[in-house]
């Protein structure tokens, strides 16, 4: 269940989803990064990738727990949920972590994150001002139990990043691993 | 008494024969035996009085190895446990293993799992270690554990935790009293009000009747009148000393940090009497375990701890400052309170105490609004008057009961004819008001700085520990008392008259909680867990205590799975000695309850 494609998730972007604050890191990104603003890379093509790291997902964790990846790597993560509970593998900063985590807090609010399940056809539900709750950010992989997916990432050349889990809870447990970027 | 002679003689608690050295090494010498448990342990323990000083002057209480709190057991799943129980105080004593799911002849209640220790005497308990987490461990004779007869454990599980932290601290909550535990039961037999020193004045009568017209005033003074109960009756002892870890405020019990570490916090509520208001002013806690069971992690802001609970929570500051840790007591009649640092000695802002809470019309709502004539304690109805030998026991044999009703248990029901405007007192009214507390009550919680209070109902296991399945029978736990006597029981009958609840090992029920007293009663059922209706179906919390608030309702089931007589009983100290207790006996199952069997559980 590979999930969007680079055009959709442009699409998505424009649309002003209500999810998930690395639009704007993206955008920074494509400029180059720097200039205070986070840069956390972009999507990649799985033909161009330089390497494949599998990531298992527990119940409350990630194996492994940290990663190191070479400045401007293009790698291809393969996504496993091992627990028996939905869990996120998104990249970015501390802080578009602790932003995205009110969101998954509403999506917890609004009954579209359970704690085994992800109901996909609410989070289509219109928020007002064609905002969704579709969980449709490049950056991010949102799995239940058993389900496998595939993310494609090109790293800036510097910067300091994580993966991480923003289930509600999960972060603050400890769900996150550090991404060092070698230069 | 003198601390010196018991002190010293068996010194700190001795781990011998840990399975990794010294008892394979014999069983491979012998070549003889039967296959070893992966591991073993064993601890001395002598319980003992020890000295403690407070403000300047030393006190005599009761502890373990010459320290009060006592020592912190540290068990690890899977292993067996051998632990030798010298009594060396003048009286009978005993140690009952809180949350452990052990085999009954283990479980420490004289009387039910075994007689007691006697003066001199040596109980060597004995029992595989089934389980992992924060627990903890109390004399279970007369009120030694208010007299300082507790002590924590700490269960290192088998797998890896579900949940990361660089450093870990027992913070271990307790009320210590100028009074002996008997001195201030005797007290409350005597005149129940004893310690009552926020009992409403004439003032507050003239700021009533200005605020809400004298009719309304005169009319719940007269129904608060006939209830034997005063809107301060929070707690029924005040005069308390609040410790965290054998530390009163001023001795401020301080936990080191480095900045960015994630520090886990097991607190446990060794209170005879007292909740706990938790917060750390700056820090979200992320609740990851309740009562020795991993939960879904919950960030909250502040938590409410009950007699004889346990929350874990994982806190990490990213700063290298002071931080409080304040643990203010339900009726705010005074604080615990330590100090997160990242050196000894630092300290931050310690908070003022918030407004005591005023109980409402609707924490009388099932005394007073379901009987309708608010005669409670005059056993008009036999609701809680003495010696109605015939009310609410007989009916337990009885089965389908309503089970579908899953979610907001804890309001159902009564309220539509109470008039919440004539509530008044602040209560919290909230719209997203805690199910586990009556609506316009005036004990629910809210964040001190407007976050997060955790609920009962943001409690979801981790992973169930239970497959789910209905249960065969419903038993009605009404809890009642009568104050002007300071009686409390259950179903209106205290315990000495009480048959015990027989279960069928094997079938799983469902306890109904009805509180129809105006106090919060900490349900502690030993041996079998139970399991909360928090309305998340297989999600459902494990808990070895449930806080039942007044006006309420709320169901636990429990998987009948340990065979023997067990204690039921309020964790309130003075509530239990007074009446609020059952044995319960399981009958069925496996013999010989007093050996060292594994616990059957589902999945």
């Amino acid at each position: 269940m590979t999930r969007s494609s680079l055009g959709a998730v442009a699409a998505a972007l424009l649309a002003s989803p209500l999810l998930f604050g690395a639009g704007q890191a993206l955008a920074a990104g494509e400029h180059g990064g720097g200039h205070g603003r986070a840069a956390i890379g972009a999507p990649g093509e799985a033909a161009a990738a330089d390497r494949t790291v599998e990531i298992a997902m527990y119940d409350n964790y990630y194996e492994p727990e940290r990663l190191e990846v070479a400045g401007g790597q293009t790698v291809r993560f393969l996504v496993r949920n091992e627990g028996s509970l939905v869990h996120e593998f998104n990249i970015g900063t501390a802080e578009q972590h602790a932003a995205h985590r009110d969101e998954m807090m509403m999506m917890v609010e609004h009954g579209v994150l359970l704690a085994d399940r992800i109901d996909r056809e609410r989070m289509k539900m219109d928020m007002g001002g064609g905002r969704t709750m579709e969980h449709d950010d490049p950056s991010s992989l949102l799995l239940e139990p058993g389900e496998t997916a595939e993310l494609v990432w090109t790293f800036p050349e510097s910067g300091t990043l994580e993966f991480a889990c923003n289930v509600p809870g999960h972060y603050e447990a400890g769900m996150v691993g550090d991404l060092g970027i070698q230069k | 008494m003198s601390g010196a002679s018991g002190r010293g003689a068996l010194g700190r608690p001795r781990r011998v024969g840990r399975g990794l050295c010294l008892a394979p090494l014999f069983a491979a010498v012998l070549g003889v035996l039967a296959p070893l448990p992966a591991g073993a342990a064993e601890y001395d323990l002598a319980i003992e009085p020890v000295t403690v000083e407070r403000d300047g002057a030393t006190r005599t209480v009761i502890g373990y190895n010459g320290q009060s709190p006592g020592p912190t057991l540290r068990f690890r799943e899977g292993e067996e446990v051998t632990i030798r129980v010298t009594n060396r105080l003048q009286v009978s004593s005993s140690i009952h293993w809180h949350g452990i799911i052990l085999p009954s002849g283990m479980d420490g209640v004289p009387g039910l799992s075994f007689d007691g220790i006697e003066p001199g005497e040596t109980f060597t308990y004995r029992f595989p270690v089934t389980q992992s987490g924060t627990y903890w461990f109390h004399s279970h004779s007369e009120q030694q554990e208010q007299d300082g007869a507790y002590g924590s454990i700490v269960i290192e599980p088998e797998g890896r935790e579900p949940f990361r932290y660089d450093r870990d601290y027992v913070v271990l909550l307790s009320d210590e009293h100028d009074h002996a535990g008997a001195t201030i039961l005797n007290n409350l037999k005597t005149m129940p009000d004893y310690y009552n020193r926020q009992q409403r004045t004439v003032g507050d009568f003239f700021a009533d009747v200005s605020d809400r017209g004298l009719g309304a005033t005169l009319a719940e003074r007269a129904a608060w009148g006939e209830m034997r109960m005063m809107p301060t009756d929070i707690t029924d002892v005040q005069d308390y000393r609040y410790l965290i870890n054998g530390r009163d405020p001023g001795q401020n019990w301080t936990a080191l940090f480095d900045a960015g570490e994630r520090i886990r916090l097991r607190f446990i509520n060794a209170s005879a009497m007292t909740y706990f208001d938790l917060r750390i002013p700056g820090l979200q806690m992320t609740v990851v375990q309740a009562d020795g069971n991993n939960v879904q992690p919950v960030p909250v802001d502040e938590l409410r701890i009950a007699v004889s609970e346990t929350f874990d929570v994982i806190v990490r500051p990213t700063e290298a400052r002071a931080y409080t840790l304040f643990a203010e007591t339900m009726a705010r009649d005074g604080y615990a309170r330590a100090t997160l640092a990242p050196r000894e000695g630092m300290t931050a802002e310690v908070p003022e105490l918030r407004e005591p809470p005023l109980l409402t019309m609707a924490d009388m709502r099932l005394a007073h609004g379901d009987m309708g004539h608010g005669d409670m304690g005059h056993g008009e109805t036999g609701e809680a008057g003495m010696g109605e030998a015939d009310t609410g026991e007989a009916d337990m044999g009885e089965a389908g009961m309503d089970h579908s009703t899953m979610t907001g248990e804890a309001a159902e029901g009564g309220m539509a004819g109470m008039d919440h405007a004539q509530m008044g007192h602040g209560a919290a009214t909230g719209a997203a008001a805690d199910p586990f507390y009556a609506p316009g009550s005036g004990l629910t919680p809210s964040a001190a700085g407007g976050g997060r209070f955790l609920s009962y109902a943001d409690l979801k296991a981790q992973r169930p520990l239970y497959a789910e399945r209905p249960a065969g029978r419903e038993i009605e736990i009404r809890l009642t008392g009568n104050m002007e006597r300071y009686i409390w029981s259950i179903n209106g009958i205290k315990y000495e008259d009480a048959e015990p609840i027989r279960l069928q090992y094997g079938e799983r029920v469902r306890f109904k909680f009805v509180n129809e007293t105006m106090m919060t009663h900490p349900m502690h059922l030993h041996g079998m867990w139970s399991i909360l209706d928090a309305g998340s179906g297989k999600w459902n919390p494990v808990k070895h205590v449930v806080s039942v608030a007044p006006g309420t309702t709320v169901y636990t089931e429990t998987e009948v799975d340990a065979p023997g007589r067990w204690a039921f009983h309020c964790h309130l100290l003075y509530h239990m000695a007074s009446g609020m207790f059952r044995e319960v006996r399981v009958e069925g199952g496996p013999q010989s309850a007093a050996l060292p069997t594994s616990p059957a559980r589902g999945e």
